[in-house]
């Protein structure tokens, strides 16, 4: 492997995210194999330069591989991506941000006084608009001012989904809490009872985590394209950091609880 | 206007050019990717992107027309070598015999 300079670095990891990008939807390539002939491309292009090879070097090599956007015809793409594609390169590029944000402010306005299965059903179109307008832009720096328009309905799903996903195991707790209610006969102080309750949903929120970042973990990449455009710098390590911190909380505090419980009460 | 008429048009023919010169290149012995850009860009106005080539290569390799195979290299690391396959070599040769018959029908044209 060649020797890059920092921005080389930094450069070529943005073309090969914009090649990975735009080969993705193809139908009739297979994009790993593509990226990887374009890695050796650069290699061989490069061979004999000096070390570390300059930013300058290796994008006069990009700028003759051209712009990954003209290496799949139109017409090998899958249909639903050809119709964003017709959608956001016709007169008027920001269409499709202008839809999703309509749909949006349509939600918001209309539906809500309306019924929440409509404001649910137009944020649900809205946010697959801003989701299809991402898809066609590899980064979300690129997207510059459009993230007025295609953030909201993504704040608003994201955040609904990680509400969810957080409080989960509150509401399966107290289901359980109340089922094994009896089981606590010897917490007869509120102190102990408080304890104990806090020791538990602690512990099982850190169970929680960590499953979480175990399933971050297993979907690798598809983590960034779940969330894109909020987890574009995701990196593994923080799922494995937080696997981590999850199992150690779960261990710490199911530990403190159950001495407690079997010493103190 | 004629600017982006010829434009047009030159992009049409350049498209299934590359794939038969791609093809033709490959025809008598393997090349590794970056060996058939550096022969191809010697024509000039055939590429204009050269990344271009490895998207053509990949949907060959999955339509079965080229194979590839890893081979060491003295110079370097392992390199990714395309050959044609029996199909490949039958695709070629129809598309050569069809490009000839084209070209001499479009000579005799111009010739009136």
């Amino acid at each position: 492997m060649i020797a890059l300079s920092d921005s080389a670095r930094r450069s070529l990891d943005d073309y090969l995210r914009q090649a990975r990008a735009y080969l993705r939807g193809s139908r009739s390539v297979d994009a790993d194999e593509v990226e990887q002939n374009i890695t050796e491309h650069i290699e061989d292009a490069l061979e004999g330069a000096n070390e570390p090879v300059s930013r300058d070097k290796l994008d006069a090599v990009l700028q003759k591989l051209g712009d990954p956007q003209q290496w799949v015809p139109e017409e090998e793409l899958p249909w639903w991506r050809q119709f964003v594609l017709r959608l956001r390169t016709g007169p008027e590029d920001w269409r499709l941000s202008y839809i999703s944000f309509a749909l949006f402010v349509a939600a918001v306005v209309i539906a809500s006084y309306v019924s929440t299965q409509i404001f649910a059903a137009l944020v649900s179109a809205s946010f697959l608009a801003s989701r299809a307008a991402i898809s066609q832009t590899p980064e979300s720096k690129q997207l510059k001012a459009q993230k007025w328009l295609l953030y909201p309905p993504l704040i608003v799903v994201y955040g609904f989904v990680l509400g969810v996903l957080l409080i989960l195991p509150l509401l399966l707790l107290i289901a359980l809490a109340e089922k094994y209610e009896t089981h606590f006969g010897r917490l007869q102080s509120e102190l102990d009872y408080w304890f104990v309750a806090f020791s538990v949903v602690i512990a099982a929120m850190g169970a929680w985590l960590g499953i979480l970042a175990l399933t971050a973990l297993i979907l690798g990449k598809r983590t960034q394209l779940l969330l894109r455009p909020f987890a574009d710098a995701y990196k593994a390590k923080w799922a494995l950091v937080t696997l981590i911190v999850g199992l150690g909380v779960m261990i710490a505090s199911a530990i403190v609880g159950l001495v407690y419980y079997t010493y103190f009460t | 206007m004629n600017a982006k008429f010829f434009d047009n048009w030159t992009n049409q023919v350049r498209k299934g050019m590359l794939e038969l010169c791609i093809l033709n290149d490959i025809r008598n012995r393997k090349m590794y990717g970056y060996e058939i850009v550096r022969r191809l860009r010697k024509i000039e106005g055939l590429i204009i992107s050269e990344g271009a080539i490895y998207p053509i290569l990949s949907r060959l390799k999955r339509q079965g027309f080229v194979e590839t195979s890893i081979q060491e290299s003295a110079e370097g690391p392992a390199r990714k070598y395309y050959e044609l396959t029996e199909q490949g070599r039958e695709m070629v040769s129809r598309m050569n015999d069809y490009w000839r018959a084209i070209s001499g029908v479009t000579d005799s044209i111009e010739k009136g």
